[in-house]
């Protein structure tokens, strides 16, 4: 009970927060962007998280879901709600197609062949130019401002709607993470043959997660867009930009839990945002490579994740109450 | 014509890929962990080659052991202060340090040179021998000839040398060679460098035909891992094989996809085999 | 009647057969022994009856049904599931969550949760419910294992050593279960080294060398088979003595 009342107090403070940031700033932009890297990296904790498969290629389906509902839009007037909905279908479909081959690898092998999925979406997405405009890149185009329509004058609606799609993503975690899917996805995680034996569908159970993170990740393609406006296939498709930042931020937080991707976000994007800032006009390079440091540093000096400071923090803390 | 013409340029640079590749192989045969920074070091050896040749006039060709000792001394450091602190880590936190170490290296070369791209200029650069009907171009033949000494001088090492065999024995039961009086953590540390030395000296000497620039390693990073997992990852002789065969493929698409093109051949080629044959082609069945 | 048969099973390990034209069926609410030195395939013999491994020949019908192509979660559904010899837990979770995991099989997560704590209760594990089972003893992680079996409620059940390294109290207590799983209804085939337990629990004894069924008969007939003492070089009287 207490833990649910501390949950929707941060929920409350976290909804304030855009009323107190300047509508047409900087900083709305940077908390809009944290929120739906937080959903991001927590739809790809199904899969990096729950069944402990790394993968590297997330970027595929996110960028399915930004190029479905904007080719939508620009071609047909499709709402991008309903491209959103389209999105999601098609990125869980590509979940599928991959995750058929590469189900069976484990560790390092999965993260290669995703890493390679992810590059050949990228690929396609520059050379299909009639479909994606190629290179160039897709701009949303601007529509008279409505909920409907999904256009809005400032940035605070996108902001609650980043909101929404963070808790939405965290809620489908959590249910998936206590029910019977969570127990066999830790089961198959820990000993895959044990699980076949005692009943569990190990193919089943991993293509369905598979297909539920990719397709979410594709819906958060179109939020993505449409805050974005402008997008191109290096982007919405790079390792670096997506596929390898919202591992990284699930990862940073604490892998398989749910407030670890939250942590990581806000930890992660206001830090290079900070740092582009600051250290961009100094020099090309600086701050990416602060970055990496910092990456090093945090996975040298907690290699599960931020999420261990607090259960140590908790761990002594009990410590000391009992004596 | 072109087909065996292109068949045997193919060939020539999959001497080279393989060489770039081995220390992939070589570094998860010993310790079961992929280096994702390992094409980082392809660019610092190009770095290095290229101010030996601006500053010192010195051939890429004849830079290559200095891009392979500038190399390995990295590599001797990152192996002892960073990879060995999570060889027992998940694999994720394996998987993020030396994704955390290419965009460290990245960078770095880019804060350091900057952005413009760099290239050589050699006597031999445009001179192509006839043979019959084909043409052999002399820098692929030269970076050839460099990568199958620089192969026969590995195979050596890891037949001959004690600290072959020794690496060999780590490889297989690290436990075991540690009760023999093995120092496994020098071989982990001999194994890292040697083998991004390798890529290193690649990259010098594919210098006369490839322009440098930061970010010239992440070209070739699917390339790598595709060499290595065709021949089973884990497999020196099985990067040899998986280079030749990957120049060849990729010379191949040349001739019949657009450029753009190429390297989706390779990504397919690459998921194909990781699905249907994780072992490798030339590895055994398990 | 006939619930679980076996017909002409082989199956080959690169140069070394395994099982070879393995021949045999057991009745509902057999407890059937399966002996044999180390390395004869019994091991292999219960991972190809639960479909973890391909034999290269022959068929197994479970209650009337071929097992043929099925994979292990599906002839579990169908009511025949294994323990692990190497004790193959989930050793990061709770005992409870184990065997939790095994009920989802007929269960929801809550119905799953309840026969859990039943499956606990019958093998004694009950008070460890929470702790993390890769912290138990060996002994006790065998037992969860027994526990975890138990709760796909399995027609036929193949234990496979589950009383190594277990002390003569606890084994009794094994014995004990075995028996009252078979007044329940259930069929039983037990792999175990321990000589007099097998002995005492079981109606019908099977022995394999080599991969070969060596022989197939009661306690009586197969503790005094020349063959068998050939193949234990003794070792059956010895035990049986013990
Ligand atoms: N997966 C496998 N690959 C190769 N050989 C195996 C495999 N599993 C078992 N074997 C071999 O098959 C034989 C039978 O093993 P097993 O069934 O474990 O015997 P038991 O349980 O009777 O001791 C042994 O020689 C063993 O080495
Ligand atoms: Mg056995």
């Amino acid at each position: 009970m207490k833990r649910w009342l501390a949950l929707a107090a941060v929920i409350v403070a976290v909804a304030l927060l855009p009323l107190l940031l300047d509508p047409r700033g900087y900083w709305i932009r940077v908390f809009t962007f944290t929120l739906l890297f937080a959903a991001m990296a927590q739809a790809w904790n199904i899969v990096g998280g729950l069944a402990n498969q790394t993968s590297l290629g997330h970027a595929a389906f996110f960028g399915i879901g930004a190029y479905t509902s904007t080719v939508l839009l620009l071609k047909f007037g499709i709402s991008p709600w309903l491209g959103m909905l389209a999105g999601g279908a098609l990125g869980g479909l590509a979940a599928l197609v991959i995750a058929i081959p590469t189900m069976r690898l484990q560790g390092h092998y999965f993260a290669l062949a995703t890493l390679a999925f992810g590059e050949v979406m990228r690929v396609i997405a520059n050379v299909w130019t009639s479909l994606t405009g190629g290179p160039g890149g897709l701009s949303v185009p601007f529509v008279p401002p409505s909920l409907a329509a999904y256009s809005f004058k400032l940035l605070r609606p996108h902001a609650y709607i980043a909101l929404a799609a963070l808790v939405v993503v965290t809620a489908i975690f959590e249910i998936i993470r206590r029910g019977a899917m969570g127990y066999r996805l830790r089961a198959i995680k820990q000993n895959p043959a044990a699980a076949e034996v005692i009943g569990v569908d190990t193919t089943r159970v991993k293509l369905q997660a598979a297909v539920i993170s990719g397709a979410l990740i594709a819906m958060l393609g179109t939020l993505y867009a449409q805050v974005a406006v402008f997008f191109d296939p290096d982007t919405v498709f790079g390792i670096a930009s997506i596929s390898i930042r919202i591992a990284l931020i699930a990862i940073i937080g604490g892998v398989g839990t749910a407030a670890g991707p939250i942590l990581g976000a806000f930890f992660i994007i206001p830090l290079e945002e900070v740092m582009n800032d600051l250290l961009s006009s100094r020099a090309a390079g600086l701050s990416q490579l602060v970055f990496g440091v910092i990456l090093i540093s945090v996975i040298l000096w907690r290699p599960r994740g931020f999420i261990t400071v607090f259960d140590s923090l908790r761990a002594r803390l009990s410590r000391s109450g009992a004596s | 014509m072109s087909f065996l013409q292109a068949i045997l340029d193919g060939l020539l640079i999959g001497g080279v890929y393989a060489v770039i590749s081995i220390g992939l192989t070589l570094v998860y045969g010993v310790m079961g962990i992929v280096n994702f920074a390992q094409a980082e070091f392809l660019t610092i050896g190009m770095f290095t080659a290229w101010f030996a040749w601006a500053f010192l006039g010195l051939d890429p060709v004849l830079a290559a052991p200095l891009s392979f000792a500038v190399a390995f001394a990295i590599g001797w450091v990152v192996q002892g202060q960073l990879i060995a602190r999570v060889l027992s880590a998940p694999s994720v936190a394996q998987i993020f340090l030396t994704v955390g170490l290419l965009i460290v290296i990245e960078n770095g070369t880019l804060l350091l040179f900057g952005s413009q791209f760099r290239s050589v200029t050699t006597s031999y650069q445009t001179i192509s021998l006839s043979l019959g009907p084909l043409f052999i171009s002399i820098p692929y033949l030269i970076a050839f000839a460099m990568s199958l000494a620089c192969g026969v001088a590995l195979w050596w090492f890891m037949r001959a040398s004690w600290f072959g065999r020794a690496m060999r024995a780590t490889a297989q039961n690290p436990a075991a060679a540690r009760l023999m009086g093995i120092d496994t953590a020098l071989m982990y540390k001999m194994a890292f460098a040697l083998g991004v030395g390798l890529t290193a000296f690649g990259g010098a000497v594919i210098l006369p035909y490839v322009t440098v620039y930061p970010g010239v390693g992440g070209q070739f990073v699917v390339l790598m891992f595709t060499v290595v997992v065709l021949g089973g990852l884990g497999s020196v002789a099985g990067a040899v094989v998986g280079g030749l065969s990957v120049g060849v493929i990729q010379s191949l698409s040349s001739l019949f996809f657009p450029i753009q093109l190429q390297n989706l051949v390779l990504f397919i080629v690459f998921i194909l085999v990781l699905a249907v044959r994780p072992q490798g082609l030339v590895g055994a069945s398990r | 009647m006939t619930m679980l048969d076996v017909r002409k099973v082989s199956r080959r390990f690169g140069g070394l057969q395994a099982l070879s034209e393995v021949t045999f069926s057991v009745n509902q609410g057999e407890i059937v022994g399966v002996i044999g030195p180390n390395g004869a395939g019994k091991t292999t013999l219960f991972s190809t009856l639960v479909g973890l491994i391909r034999p290269d020949a022959g068929t197994v019908t479970l209650d009337g049904k071929n097992l043929a192509g099925l994979k292990p979660h599906t002839v579990a559904g169908l009511g025949m599931t294994k323990t692990f010899q190497n004790v193959a837990l989930f050793g990061e979770s709770s005992v409870l969550d184990n065997v939790l995991t095994a009920g989802l099989l007929r269960h929801g997560v809550d119905a799953a949760r309840s026969e859990a704590l039943h499956c606990l209760d019958r093998v004694g594990l009950r008070a460890v419910a929470h702790k993390e089972a890769g912290n138990l003893s060996f002994p006790e992680r065998a037992r969860v294992e027994l526990a975890r079996a138990l709760c796909t409620a399995p027609k036929v059940l193949l234990l496979d050593e589950v009383m190594a390294a277990l002390n003569p109290a606890e084994m009794r207590e094994i014995m004990q279960l075995i028996r009252s799983l078979r007044d329940d209804g259930v069929t039983l085939l037990v792999v175990e080294h321990h000589m007099r337990a097998i002995m005492n629990v079981c109606d019908r004894i099977l022995v394999l060398n080599f991969g070969r069924l060596l022989a197939d008969g009661t306690p009586g007939q197969v503790a005094s088979d020349p063959q068998v003492i050939e193949a234990y070089l003794g070792r059956p009287a010895e035990a049986a003595r013990r």
